[in-house]
């Protein structure tokens, strides 16, 4: 097992904050997401996507809105809702606050 | 040439070549599979259409009206594994191995087989198919094995097919393929399980239609073959005096009574060895599996009750044969039987907890059903 393998849980429990990060900058499109995330370490498919965004709306941290394309049927646009905001700056201290403990270790 | 299929993804028509179309089905039929526990599968699922559908439009132009196998197999590839969000965070890193097989089992230990129903490819509702996943051999030879088991036990096989289709669970996922038995075969887990499956069962439309057609299919088949069997044997039958059949219909009462006890016997010996793991306090053979001792039991129980069998048929293909020995050796079997049962559960406290327990199952069903049918 080597160590990408190795932090594959990791990553994946991770996606969900780097999700919330894309989304709160500008409205995206599904596949502009999956074009910022495929040369990072987060380079995921629809497949996982689609149900994840479905399931942070459920818990009402991003919403969309349909926008019209020049090409073929309407897009979802997702954004960030105050609640996201919130819940995303909470994820950003903690992870701060991971970071610290991790480079404090061995010291 | 290529047969080529329309397909409305999303609102939108798109043309398939048939292969493709029929991967793509398989894709988004285990999409909705793997789903089907989260409330937002109806959102995702037209979400997944429309990703398809403009890749799809992605691969067409003006004159190029058809999207190929290559490129459906692609767009698939691009999609990826749909895995629920749910149940991601619980088990991200056996995720992880979704799409391959199971890699990542620690090397050494053999991967535990689970029994499971294998809805691919399968006849009806994909029993035999996991069986046969199970034992390593072809399918066909289990079905062959089913038919012919039913045939003998004049249909009673045929229950144990219908309680291993709502007891045993689907394979859904590659994960689940990629096992095959070792189910722990506790009663409370079995029941749940049980109540599980036919609550589904009673909600796919679909399923319903099939079943009366299937069992419509399956009587007629029954009873000509049935009707074939009668008159093969009046045939063969060489034809018995008067004193031989007095004989034999003398020893009818004492067959439906060896009947009865080697019936109840089998019946509580079935259930002991399921729920306990041993058939009535003796064990298995050590590394005898239990599916291998439920067939072991059938297979006896099938051994005994063919020769007395013989002679209730014995006295029916001669002439002068009266309908009436029929109908007494089936009193005599019923009054046993209930005889026996009522002995043996209020005799032997361990019978009495089983009983008790299937009530309880029943009870259980029969609300579920109510509540389905609700």
């Amino acid at each position: 097992m080597n160590i990408s393998e190795k932090l594959a849980p990791i990553r994946k429990g991770l996606l969900e904050f780097v999700i919330l990060k894309i989304v709160a900058g500008d409205k995206v499109y599904v596949a502009d997401m999956l074009k910022l995330l495929g040369p990072t370490e987060f380079a995921t498919q629809e497949g996982t996507l689609y149900p994840l965004l479905s399931k942070l709306r459920r818990e009402e941290l991003v919403d969309y809105e349909w926008q019209e394309s020049e090409a073929g049927p309407p897009r979802k646009y997702y954004k960030l809702t105050q609640k996201g905001r919130t819940q995303l700056s909470t994820l950003n201290d903690y992870w701060k606050d991971l970071n610290r403990t991790l480079a404090d270790f061995g010291n | 040439m290529q047969k080529v299929v329309s397909i409305s993804l999303n609102g939108n028509s798109y043309q398939l070549e048939e292969p493709g179309f029929n991967l793509l089905r398989t894709y988004l039929e285990r999409a909705e599979s793997r789903l089907k526990d989260s409330p937002d599968r109806a959102e995702v699922m037209a979400d997944l259409e429309q990703a398809v559908g403009e890749k799809c439009r992605a691969m067409l132009g003006q004159h190029k009206t058809v999207v190929s196998v290559a490129e459906v197999e692609r767009i698939i590839e691009e999609m990826g594994p749909v895995e629920s969000a749910d149940e991601r965070t619980a088990h991200a890193a056996s995720a992880a191995a979704d799409g391959g097989t199971a890699q990542d089992a620690p090397a050494g230990a053999a991967p535990r087989k689970r029994l499971y129903q294998i809805r691919e490819g399968a006849m009806w509702s994909g029993v035999c198919n996991g069986i046969a996943a199970y034992i390593n051999v072809d399918v066909t030879w289990v079905r062959i094995a089913f038919v012919l088991l039913t045939i003998f036990s004049s249909g009673l096989w045929f229950l144990v097919y219908l309680v291993l289709m709502f007891v045993v669970p689907v394979a859904n996922t590659a994960e689940d393929r990629a096992a095959a038995f070792g189910m722990p075969f506790n009663t409370e887990e079995l029941i749940s399980r049980a109540k599980k499956n036919f609550e589904e069962f009673g909600q796919t439309y679909r399923w319903r239609r099939e079943w009366r057609r299937q069992q419509r299919h399956f009587n007629r088949q029954f009873r000509h073959m049935n009707e074939q069997i009668r008159a093969t044997a009046a045939q063969a039958m060489p034809p018995m005096n008067h004193a031989a059949r007095a004989i034999l219909n003398g020893f009818l009462p004492l067959a439906a009574i060896i009947g009865a006890i080697v019936f109840v016997a089998w019946i509580l010996a079935l259930f002991s060895l399921i729920t306990q793991h041993t058939i009535f306090g003796w064990a298995l053979p050590y590394g005898m599996p239990q599916w291998a001792g439920i067939a072991a039991l059938v297979l006896i129980y099938l051994a005994v009750v063919g020769p007395l069998k013989a002679i209730r048929h014995g006295g029916q293909g001669a002439a002068g044969y009266h309908p009436g020995w029929g109908a007494l050796h089936g009193l005599i079997w019923l009054a046993s039987t209930a005889l026996l049962f009522w002995a043996a559960y209020h005799f032997f406290p361990g019978v009495r907890e089983l009983v008790d327990n299937l009530v309880w199952a029943a009870n259980l069903t029969a609300t579920t059903i109510s509540e389905t049918i609700a």
